[in-house]
């Protein structure tokens, strides 16, 4: 490709964590009259020309999510960061946040401006030290030079961004379990309705974005929405942040375009070099997203519309591919053990039935697999669909079901390790440390 | 669990009616409601293990599933947080084989990780996980061998005859409540009530996942006056109360609708017995008096019900020492039925001149906890106003004590309630009408041992102006006993010896009840708007 248009990694590597270098490459150029002069209607009517949709997995487009947020409740609007990236394979917001904090402050003024907000949390995953730090020292610096704070640009328009450290729980990435979190209470997700645009944080309208689709506001103002727009498919706009890892033979951060071919990414000398070994399978869009055979990749383009046709999703951007080298039992059990103790214990379906599926996939990766077990795994998955009340054991079952179908005759051949694996099962024999 | 739960909207006599499709039959239902109580409304069942009606909502059993059509097609929706809308289309196990099996599919995953306690359970006949296996099939695709281990709380571990780790069986959370850790299948119902109900958030779900228990903040207790109601509202046998832990089996009790004569509210309650042995009280549901709730003083109270009673006196003796009277003070106090309260009025008539009435009781009033105590002891208060006997007036009593000759109790402890009325040992002659052997019965010259209201039929006003009706629980000691109403009517030299007769005893003093009877007052009482006060 002639010349790449890098929305939200164009300043990696050049030290813009900087407030004067981040300036000088042309950052906080919106903050200014050309926001200011903008109604909050024709932000949100702008971000929704731009095709944009939240980043964070769920793909729901940005602008609409901002229209539902109320006006004049009497209650503060909350912009709430989603930086609780926590789904295996997923290591973007990390880098984007590590690399250029000051895009990501950019990026909330705006989103504060047309949500009439004055006070923003930024929710990160504990673990991510070096990323804490350097959005600190951004935000220190922002509010030094007035972009932050009280009347900021000389206007009546004041912005405060609170930085908030989660405990590294995977499901306080779920909106509402993250708003909780946030609140002080136990990380585990709401029902809903109310949506937190109507009743989120301290029961306030809540707008809770993730820092990738934050991040792209910027861009979008100083060219224009069409031009973003053009960037991607007819159904969403602009470019992704792909993370790649797994066997390639350059992993990293990539950022492409929607709609780029999914081979592309993985063989082209701009993204990841080619893959290591013979393909055997990727994960589209981190772990949660059902695996696609290489030949479902060889017609796989990365946008919304073709991974939903190709029954998986595009998820958050984390492209996993595996060679032939790989075990698919054991990616699954590994899967399995993930989802059960990241499971918040609130809702029977996913309590009980991801620590039992993680239970049955224990004992086929131990040779202690019975016949039926393949059928019974499939049947749990499906039990999880629509029964739960955030999606954690869909996204268990998602990839359950892909894997035992698309794989079969792998796990077969572990349960057939089992010298008795015709016979029912008996009770399991006490092992220390066994299951945990 | 979040704090922001709402409480649960109920139907009410005047909900509007509105059209839903059920299964796509046309139905009318009421229309302020959630979807669960509106089903019920039109008597539909929706298993539910985490609803309470009088719980906030926190919809994470995912038992009572049923399918509504929306723009998406079919979706599985809970039916206890969906409220009902005109026209909504809902589909349950009777057509929809999607929802009977995700029903199942719930009832399999609580049961897979819960004991097969049955046989040793005491929760075992009301449990509603039960129900609900019996309702879904009797049988399981998922095998318990597979189920968990036990790793909430190490201290609680040990490892059974079979090598499965287990643990916390006996719980002891606080001075009543045990709790089965094993059994639990994390309603958070208890969690709920102690922090929405209570007021005192005392129980708090610790850890997650499937490891996710039951538990105190270290160090404390479950120590409140209403901690047993957890034992009521856990679904399953996770909870128990100390005082009915293997006692008996649920279903070898028999129940008899009563009313707790301790407490102007009158909680409505269940006395279970059975061989002539009260084994526990539990709360009655009345939604307007005390919802699913009683207070621990109320419900404990049955022990001391058939000890330390008095036997019956001989009413020849009372009955000259009245004849022979100068000055009588007819005292009246707390457990005192309508029907009481109208022989003794009898027997103030009879009397005449030489007779005053006087009532209340000693106890302070405190202030009403807003669950289910009104926080007055004088438990028919508003009965005492509508047959006009004094309801506070023992201080006149206790400043005249030297002008009477004769004292006569009815249900009234006033020595025991307050040192300052052994003044009234003044009056020569004591004459107590009592159930117990209480410190006022120790110091009378006369005693006469008349039923405990948990032996009789009755009725009483409670302080909602609800006219409340008491049955009697075969549990009397002692088969001599009469009620305080048949001691009384006969001393007045006309025996009212039934129940009926002493109703409409009442009814000739107080016209306006003339409408009811005991077939007409309705189990959760009958609403007296404007009828008396």
């Amino acid at each position: 490709m002639a010349e790449k248009i890098k929305v939200c990694t164009s300043n990696f590597g050049k030290g813009a964590q900087d407030i004067a270098v981040y300036k000088k490459l042309g950052g906080y150029a919106n903050i200014s009259s050309r926001l200011f002069d903008l109604s909050q209607f024709e932000v949100i009517d702008l971000v929704q020309r731009s095709g944009l949709r939240g980043r964070g997995g769920a793909g729901f487009p940005t602008g609409l999510k901002w229209s539902f947020v109320p006006r004049n409740t009497g209650k503060p609007v909350y912009i709430v960061v989603n930086a609780d990236e926590g789904e295996p394979g997923t290591f973007k917001d990390h880098f984007l946040m590590t690399e250029d904090p000051h895009r990501l402050i950019e990026g909330l003024i705006i989103a504060g401006w047309a949500l009439g907000s004055r006070t923003a949390y930024i929710y990160v995953r504990g673990e991510f030290l070096p990323c804490i730090e350097s959005l600190n020292k951004a935000l220190n610096q922002a509010y030094a030079e007035g972009l932050l704070g009280k009347n900021i640009g000389g206007t009546k328009f004041s912005f405060d961004i609170f930085v908030h450290r989660g405990a590294g729980a995977y499901i306080c990435g779920e909106e509402t379990a993250l708003i909780n979190s946030l609140e002080g209470q136990k990380g585990q997700p709401r029902l809903k309705p109310p949506f937190p645009a109507v009743s989120g944080a301290w029961k306030s309208p809540t707008c809770v974005n993730n820092v990738e689709t934050l991040m792209a506001l910027p861009w979008i103002f100083q060219n224009s929405p069409e031009a973003y727009a053009a960037l991607g498919t007819a159904c969403a706009g602009g470019t992704k942040v792909f993370c790649v890892s797994g066997d390639v033979k350059r992993t990293g951060v990539y950022e492409a375009p929607l709609g780029t071919p999914l081979m592309e990414l993985l063989t082209s000398s701009d993204y990841a070099c080619g893959i290591d070994g013979t393909l055997k399978g990727v994960i589209p869009g981190g772990s949660s997203c059902p695996a696609l055979l290489p030949e479902e990749c060889e017609k796989a383009t990365l946008d919304y519309e073709c991974m939903a046709g190709l029954k998986t999703m595009f998820g958050s951007g984390a492209v996993m591919p595996f060679n032939t080298t790989r075990d698919v039992v054991v990616l699954l059990n590994t899967l399995g053990n993930f989802y059960s103790h990241e499971s918040c214990g609130q809702c029977t379906p996913c309590r009980e039935g991801t620590g039992y599926a993680k239970r049955i996939l224990n004992a086929i990766i131990n040779g202690e697999g019975h016949d039926g077990d393949l059928e019974l795994l499939l049947s749990i998955a499906d039990q999880y669909n629509g029964t739960t009340i955030c999606p954690l054991a869909p996204a268990l079952g998602a990839p359950m079901t892909a894997l035992i179908k698309k794989y079969r005759s792998e796990f077969e051949a572990y349960i057939e390790k089992n010298p008795n694996h015709g016979s029912p099962r008996i009770c399991a024999t006490y092992r220390p440390g066994a299951f945990w | 669990m979040s704090n922001y739960y709402n409480m649960p909207k109920l139907p009410t006599a005047d909900s509007p009616k509105v059209a839903i499709f059920v299964d796509d039959k046309e139905v009318l239902v009421p229309g302020d409601t959630n979807l669960l109580e509106a089903l019920k409304a039109v008597g539909i069942e929706t298993p539910h293990i985490c609803y309470h009606p009088y719980l906030p909502v926190s919809g994470n059993c995912r038992q009572c599933l049923v399918e509504q059509e929306g723009p998406r097609g079919r979706m599985l929706i809970i039916a206890c947080y969906t409220p009902v809308t005109p026209g909504m289309k809902i589909y349950t196990p009777a057509s929809s084989a999607r929802v009977k099996n995700a029903r199942k599919a719930t009832n399999e995953f609580m049961l897979v990780n819960h004991p097969l306690d049955c046989p040793i359970c005491d929760k075992a006949g009301e449990c509603s996980l039960q129900e609900n296996y019996m309702e879904s099939a009797h049988e399981s695709r998922l095998r318990p061998e597979v189920g968990k281990q036990y790793h909430a709380n190490p201290d609680h571990a040990f490892v059974d005859s079979k090598g499965q780790v287990r643990g916390g069986k006996r719980v002891a959370l606080g001075p009543r409540v045990t709790l089965d850790e094993e059994r639990c299948v994390q309603c958070d119902r208890c969690v709920r009530f102690m922090r929405h109900v209570a007021k005192d958030e005392q129980l708090q779900l610790a850890s997650r996942g499937d490891h996710t228990y039951i538990t105190t903040f270290p160090g404390e207790k479950l120590d409140h006056e209403y901690d047993l109601c957890v034992t009521d509202i856990c679904p399953v046998g996770a909870l128990t109360a100390n005082h009915f832990r293997f006692q008996q089996r649920v279903w070898l009790l028999s129940r008899t609708p009563s009313i707790s004569m301790d407490d102007s509210l009158g909680a409505n309650i269940w006395i279970d017995h059975n061989n002539g042995k009260i084994w526990r009280i539990m709360p009655r549901c009345n939604p307007e008096v005390n919802r699913s709730w009683l207070s621990n003083t109320s419900r404990l109270a049955y022990m001391s019900f058939t000890e330390n009673r008095l036997a019956s006196g001989d009413l020849n003796v009372v009955s000259d020492l009245l004849k022979h009277a100068k000055k009588v003070a007819l005292v009246a106090g707390g457990a005192c039925t309508l029907e009481d309260l109208a022989a003794l009025k009898m027997l103030k008539d009879y009397l005449g001149d030489r007779a005053s009435l006087f009532g209340g009781t000693l106890r302070p009033v405190v202030e009403a906890d807003g669950i289910a105590k009104s926080g007055d002891p004088l438990a028919n208060r508003a009965g005492f106003k509508a047959l006009g006997i004094p309801d506070n007036n023992l201080n006149d009593l206790m400043k005249h004590a030297a002008d009477y000759d004769v004292l006569l109790t009815v249900h009234n402890d006033l020595f025991g309630d307050d040192e300052g009325a052994m003044i009234l040992k003044k009056i020569p002659n004591r004459v107590i009408l009592s159930a117990f052997n209480d410190e006022t019965s120790k110091d009378a010259t006369l005693v006469c041992g008349v039923n405990h209201w948990s032996e009789v039929t009755g009725t009483m006003i409670n302080s909602l102006n609800i006219l409340q009706k008491l049955s009697p629980a075969p549990t009397c000691p002692d088969a001599q006993l009469k009620p305080a109403y048949e001691v009384l009517s006969t001393l007045a030299g006309n025996p009212l010896t039934s129940a009926i007769a002493a109703l409409q005893k009442v009814q000739e003093f107080v016209p306006a009840l003339k409408p009811y009877s005991y077939e007409n007052i309705r189990s959760t009482g009958v609403k007296l708007d404007g009828v008396l006060l």
